[in-house]
């Protein structure tokens, strides 16, 4: 990229009187026509003067601009409508890669994706989120280093984006972290952004799980083309992600969409819509059947000196084991009435259901949508759908990649590293990382030895 | 047996026993005469044929006919044109292990969009989704399989020492899993041991590549191979240059078995259970055609053998006596 040795040296010269230069002043055009094209609203050069009602010149001029800066291609023909066949304008999406990671419960995710946010490779792996944090750090980056070995042969990594087990307080639009934010107690005091950023020179993005599989879900599986959407992750913790007018809905401070903290009541007792309903209850309620001989099939498990799950419990009333029907059953009633009121209030078109129980149990799902049904105006559930994802964990990871890669290309953003062809220039990031190497790494989890090397 | 990995989307394992036929099923499925087709990475391997006798069985069974049964010979191209070349067959249902990643995700989810009932084996296409583009994947727990191959190889490591992982370069979930697995095993348990990771493309470079990771690390002092064609083509390879070393892997094929029993180099084989799986596979074929609902990932668990537990092993998995040589090796025919 010859240009950008050529630009960096330009840019910094003293600015003189009488016209600015071309590179001072293209930016913002820069920034539009890349984003027309990256979003796909134009993909000739003839669209993309009438889009942006820039003239044909500062197009063209733009273009080779972008070309050079290895942002867009112009090497495919598009179909000719009479004359000379179009140059197709392209999104270079393989430009550079976005690392991801999904921090659940139970459970990481890693994965790459591209510029576009299309998810390259995943793996996902059992994991305690209460162990040690440099020890999930550790793995986190061995198996980061490892995604990078097998999709990111050159190290062109532009941005991790992490989607957690919380609200994350701090993740204000459009800002990359530049200090860890209180997610979890157990992280607390250890300095993952800053560790992250640090080994792999790139800036940090954190949602919630839930507002990263939201946006996996609107933007690569049932929501597609939905304008409002309640998303619903059952785990430990119930949460909500919601979309209004085809947009995430993330509240003052992130925290919309907390459910979980509900009060509702269940045979005589108050308490959160978590501690009623979630995976927690679902597996002493399970554990109950078996000692009280409510359930053979959950005794029948601990006989044979197996665990008692909510997944076993999950797994038990899909055969019929009438305890552990009735214990999924009162689980999806009262998660149901919480979105029947949502449901209300918003007027969704389609609410999805996720997690590890809903992904394979019949029975919350019917249950939840018994009790939308009969407690939400008929109006509000006329068309009203209630499905359960077919992503999986997929959906954090395809919507963390989105969260990063929209803001990359937010025009804000955008506008400050576009002329040097990489985030990794934006003064605010290089000011970072000037700041980070002063500080000193953590030190490594009990168990690693000196000179130990981990998986590349 | 629990399983120790997720599944490609981070999804739960289902036991093959969620996949069962009831009798009803069985009567169901021939009255409908399906039409069945069949496409696998090769033919020619061991767990290739173990996964067809186990799915003929239950097609048969259930008045399936199986149209068409391809080999890929791992050719993604070749896959593509198979795939489309069945789709206009408008078989019921397509079995096919996906021999790349997104050089065949296209042509998968092509399968899915014209009607036909898609089941995986094996491996998922980055981006192609259970319930949307594909029905269910049936693998083993490859992650477990990794895990039974370090902790099998590591009691024959000495500590401080370097050990070989020969990975799959294609991206391919089951050999990832493995991969990943053995080094996290190793990370956790034997952080003492450092590992070495190189990678073929093709079955032919497996033993190019062990030259290669031998030449860079002379003091290797174990390796492990992501399945048993290409380990024994590796060890074949160290052994010619003098470098005898503990080797594990993962499938127990006939020729792994005989190595495993004379004991030379083969020390814990991971095995898969092909035949099985194959009956898991069809069922789930028979399930999902019958309009029931199927998990996402069954999953099998796999089988720690060593040389103590060959024969037996050898029989359970592939439900035949073992290879005469291997018993003839460990003394159990004593004929010539």
């Amino acid at each position: 990229m010859p240009l950008t040795a050529q630009v960096l040296t330009e840019s910094s010269r003293p600015r003189g009187k009488g016209r600015p230069r071309t590179v001072e002043t293209a930016a913002p055009s820069l920034v539009e026509l890349l984003n027309l094209v990256r979003t796909g609203a134009a993909n000739t050069r003839q669209e993309l003067e009438r889009q942006s009602e820039f003239g044909r010149a500062v197009v063209a001029d733009r273009l080779t601009m972008l070309g050079d800066l290895g942002l867009v291609d112009e090497s495919e023909l598009g179909t000719a409508t009479g004359g000379r066949a179009p140059r197709l304008v392209r999104f270079a999406a393989r430009r550079a890669a976005i690392l991801l990671a999904t921090l659940d419960q139970t459970a990481i995710g890693v994965g790459v994706a591209d510029l576009s946010g299309k998810l390259l490779t995943e793996h996902h792996e059992a994991a305690d989120l209460t162990a040690p944090p440099a020890e999930l750090a550790e793995r986190l980056t061995a198996l980061f280093r490892w995604s990078m070995e097998r999709h990111a042969p050159q190290g062109s990594i532009w941005g991790i984006s992490l989607s957690v087990p919380g609200a994350v307080q701090g993740a204000t639009e459009g800002d990359f972290l530049t200090a860890t934010p209180p997610v979890l107690p157990a992280w607390e005091g250890f300095p993952l952004v800053e560790t992250l950023t640090r080994d792999f020179g790139v800036p940090v993005w954190m949602r919630s799980s839930v507002e990263t599989m939201t946006m996996g879900e609107l933007h690569a599986g049932a929501g597609i083309g939905t304008r409002s959407m309640l998303f619903l992750k059952v785990g430990r913790r119930i949460g909500a992600g919601i979309v209004c007018d085809g947009q995430l809905y993330r509240g003052a401070h992130g925290a919309a969409g907390l459910i979980g903290s509900l009060p509702v009541t269940s045979g005589g007792r108050s308490g959160p819509l978590d501690a009623l309903a979630g995976l927690d209850m679902i597996q002493s309620e399970g554990l109950a059947a078996a000692q009280d001989g409510r359930s053979p099939m959950l005794a029948d498990i601990q006989r044979r000196g197996g665990e008692i799950t909510a997944i076993e419990v999950s797994q038990a009333a899909q055969t019929g084991d009438p305890a552990s029907v009735a214990i999924l059953t009162e689980s999806g009633h009262l998660i149901g009435q919480v979105v029947a009121t949502l449901a209300n209030a918003l007027n969704p078109e389609l609410i999805v259901l996720s997690g590890s129980i809903v992904q394979t149990n019949d029975i919350l799902l019917a249950a939840l949508r018994e009790a939308v049904y009969g407690a939400s105006h008929p109006f509000v559930t006329r068309d009203l759908r209630i499905i359960r994802s077919q992503m999986g964990s997929s959906a954090g990871l395809v919507g963390a990649a989105r969260v990063a890669s929209e803001q990359l290309f937010a025009p804000a953003f955008l506008k400050e590293w576009v002329m040097q062809g990489s985030p990794l220039s934006y003064p605010a990031f290089t000011a970072l990382q000037d700041r980070l190497s002063q500080t000193a790494s953590p030190p490594p989890p009990p168990r690693a030895r000196n000179g130990q090397e981990l998986p590349r | 047996m629990t399983i120790s990995g997720l599944g490609p989307h981070g999804e739960r394992a289902a036991p093959p026993e969620r996949v069962i036929l009831l009798p009803d099923d069985r009567t169901a499925a021939k009255a409908a005469g399906w039409r069945v087709a069949v496409v696998l990475h090769t033919l020619e391997s061991d767990w290739a044929k173990q996964q067809l006798a186990g799915m003929m069985g239950i097609f048969g069974d259930c008045g399936a006919a199986v149209i068409d049964v391809v080999d890929c010979a791992f050719s993604p191209d070749m896959q593509v044109s198979e795939l489309d070349r069945l789709i206009s067959q408008s078989p019921d249902a397509i079995i096919s292990l996906p021999v790349a990643n997104e050089q065949v995700a296209a042509a998968h989810r092509r399968v899915s969009e014209a009607g036909i009932k898609l089941v995986l084996l094996d491996n998922a296409p980055t981006g192609l989704l259970p319930g949307k583009d594909y029905t269910a994947l049936v693998s083993s727990d490859n992650f477990g399989l990794g895990k039974i191959a370090a902790k099998g190889l590591s009691a024959h490591v000495p500590d401080g020492a370097k050990v070989g992982v020969l990975g799959f370069a294609a991206d391919f979930f089951a050999t990832n899993e493995r991969e990943i697995a053995f080094t996290k095993w190793l990370l956790v348990n034997r952080p003492d041991i450092i590992p070495r990771i190189h990678r073929f493309a093709r079955i032919e470079d497996a033993a190019a590549a062990a030259d290669d990771l031998l030449s860079a690390n002379p003091d290797l002092a174990g390796l492990f191979v992501v399945w048993d064609t290409p380990a024994l083509a590796a060890a074949t390879r160290l052994a010619e240059r003098g470098a005898t070393m503990p080797v594990a892997t993962v499938d127990l094929g006939e020729a792994a078995a005989i190595a495993l029993a004379q004991g030379d180099s083969f020390c814990c084989i991971a095995a898969q259970q092909p035949f099985l799986q194959g009956i898991a596979a069809a069922q789930t074929v028979i399930l999902c055609l019958l309009g029931r609902p199927v998990p996402a990932w069954i999953a099998l668990p796999g089988i720690g053998v060593t040389r103590d537990n060959v024969v037996e092993s050898f029989q359970t998995i592939w439900r035949q006596p073992a290879p005469r040589e291997v018993l003839r090796v460990l003394g159990l025919s004593r004929g010539k």
